[in-house]
């Protein structure tokens, strides 16, 4: 019972993780019909810059806040010099991912070059508090601010989402782009907004996953992985199912990776998106008949 | 108009690739033979990587499905034929059917229920069939030798030749031959114009009493079978293989070298293919700047040359001619 809770608190631990990733996929995704492979870089980068800020001895707060900006003024950059232009000119769906792997790589390697290869820890919001929550069940400060800023930032999301303008002019882009133009809404600026703001997300991921491991220029393989294996596995409807895709992920490779062989807890997730993809390609959390 | 422009013409050749690419096959047949060892290497990849570019180029650009499995029928291709002569002690002769049908069988596995899916959802779905072959290679135990691969791979001999360095070379350059020769008689053949009737409009081809669902498949199988061959041929060359043959990368890279060479254009998928191995080999870049560099040069070929050198080629040639490009 015991091992059960201690997987149960670490799934959720990393699901929150592939959840917020899974959630910058979305808002691209869902605003402008963009698979962005390159997000796990700015999480990366977000990392990496904390890093440097830290080691200039600029303080905790004011490195956190200027890295999640800078990783999203970098996304922000990559829509406005490369998409944009991809966009506009209609390109095919196959051209403009492979920008967007070039952009990938060009961010990944080039950090590895400009910053180093070695991987470096990242400390956390909360520091290295330990709290024993019963008999070998414990759970760390970290993981509380892991808890909390998902929760805040899926809430922060949904209320953007369907609360402003930009928000709403997101949704209805997705809807239909040109009914969308017709009526006002500025294409340009929703794919703005959205590759900023998934961006952004990335960005803020970094400082609840780095510091359970370490930050390198390969920081953003897996998590990136991960993140658009959870949205497609949970739905690309709602912010629901990047939430419900990434806990679900995150519980059972725990699960599976405390009770059976590793080849299963490495391999768990593409299993399951395989499955879902034949089986429901829609995803779990999919539209509702009636809207 | 608009998927003939994207995919380029399927069927003609131009009149310069009558005498080009003769002397370019000539040149890369003869050259290595002037060559040390390094260049022999260098050739032998050279010509595995065009299999796999022409391969891919068969089933992205005439069959037009954006598949991103390609590195996985590759690596399984060599695991296959790895493991056959290491394992099961079979010649390299019994390891390449071998390979060519497990592959086969891999491809259509991930092919018939993928048929259904379109676009992005069939990138995504093969891109992470590509993950967990890489998944199951790593952590295939001594079957596969895990992380550390497979060391030690006998070599194969021909009527008491044993092939390597300049000898497999020849048998380089006739695989090469015969990947270059099926794909080109499928594309000219009845199977080759359905599977670009399918591409260019689904329903026509489909009201006109062909299977849409089952040309998807067969030139998915046509290619896989042959990047398992390509796999068999990095196998039986190197003569030890390890996991860092199925990174997902690959894929993208020589989906890239399809695309700088112009989707659909085979002249401009070889052009292409030498182009990105040949450039980066002869600078002398380190593995990290040779992707670094690829990768700026993907943005700049996606944003300014989005038809490849084939379709560069192409506009340069209409304008020589004194006709209004397309």
């Amino acid at each position: 019972m015991a091992s059960f809770a201690q997987v149960l608190l670490s799934g959720l631990q990393i699901g929150c993780i592939y959840a917020l990733m899974a959630l910058s996929f979305y808002l691209i995704l869902s605003a402008t019909g963009i698979l962005n492979f390159a997000q796990g870089e700015w999480m990366m980068v977000s990392g990496v810059l904390g890093l440097t800020f830290l080691g200039y001895g600029i303080p905790y707060p004011v490195a956190l806040v200027a890295s999640i900006l800078g990783a999203g003024a970098l996304a922000l950059l990559s829509e406005r010099l490369i998409i944009r232009p991809l966009q506009n000119r209609n390109a095919p769906h196959a051209i403009t991912l492979l920008a967007l792997f070039g952009i990938m790589l060009v961010v990944r390697y080039g950090t590895g070059i400009v910053h180093g290869r070695l991987e470096e820890p990242l400390p956390g919001p909360a520091g290295n508090h330990v709290f024993m929550l019963a008999d070998s069940v414990f759970i760390f400060a970290q993981t509380f601010v892991i808890y909390g800023t998902t929760a805040a930032t899926f809430a922060a999301v949904i209320l953007f989402v369907r609360r402003t303008w930009l928000g709403r002019s997101l949704r209805v882009a997705s809807i239909d782009p040109l009914a969308a133009s017709l009526v006002g809404v500025d294409l340009n600026r929703v794919r703005m907004a959205a590759f900023g703001l998934g961006g952004i997300v990335a960005a803020i991921v970094a400082w609840l996953y780095a510091p359970l491991y370490a930050v390198g220029y390969l920081t953003g393989v897996i998590p990136g992985i991960k993140g658009f294996i959870a949205l497609f596995v949970g739905g690309l409807v709602s912010p629901f199912g990047p939430l419900v895709g990434g806990l679900l992920l995150g519980v059972l490779e725990v699960a599976a990776s405390r009770y059976l062989p590793s080849i299963y807890s490495e391999g768990i997730a593409f299993i399951l998106l395989m499955l879902i993809l034949f089986v429901r390609p829609s995803g779990l959390i999919a539209e509702r008949k009636s809207a | 108009m608009s998927a003939q422009s994207m995919s380029g013409p399927a069927l003609q050749a131009s009149p310069a690739a009558r005498w080009l690419w003769p002397a370019a096959a000539l040149a890369l047949a003869i050259l290595p033979f002037f060559g040390n060892d390094y260049h022999v290497t260098v050739a032998v990849n050279l010509c595995i990587t065009l299999i796999l570019t022409l391969s891919l180029n068969f089933v992205v650009g005439f069959s037009g499905q954006f598949q991103l499995s390609h590195v996985a029928f590759f690596g399984a291709g060599a695991y296959v034929s790895a493991i056959a002569a290491t394992r099961f002690g079979l010649s390299p002769w019994l390891g390449l059917p071998c390979a060519m049908v497990v592959v086969g069988l891999l491809a259509a596995f991930i092919g018939l229920p993928s048929s259904r899916l379109k676009g992005l959802y069939l990138a995504v779905a093969t891109l992470s069939f590509s993950l967990f072959v890489e998944v199951v290679v790593n952590q295939g135990g001594p079957l596969t030798g895990g992380g550390y691969g497979i060391q030690d791979i006998p070599a194969a001999y021909f009527f008491g030749i044993k092939l390597s360095g300049r000898t497999f070379y020849v048998l380089v350059l006739v695989g090469l031959a015969a990947a270059y020769l099926v794909l080109q008689n499928v594309l000219n053949s009845k199977l080759g114009r359905e599977v670009i009737a399918t591409r260019d409009h689904p329903d026509a081809a489909a009201a006109s009493g062909i299977n849409p669902a089952m040309m998807r498949l067969v030139a998915l199988i046509i290619a896989a079978v042959l990047a398992a061959a390509a796999g068999w041929l990095h196998t039986f060359y190197h003569l030890s293989i390890n996991p860092g043959l199925l990174s997902p990368e690959w894929t993208f890279v020589w989906f890239f070298m399809v695309l700088v060479g112009g989707i659909g254009h085979t002249g401009g998928v070889i052009l292409g293919t030498l182009l990105l191995t040949l450039v980066p080999e002869f600078l002398g870049f380190a593995a990290g700047q040779t992707i670094l560099g690829i990768g700026v040069l993907m943005v700049l070929v996606t944003l300014f040359a989005p038809r490849g050198l084939g379709g560069l080629i192409e506009d340069a040639a209409r304008r020589w001619k004194g006709e209004s490009a397309v």
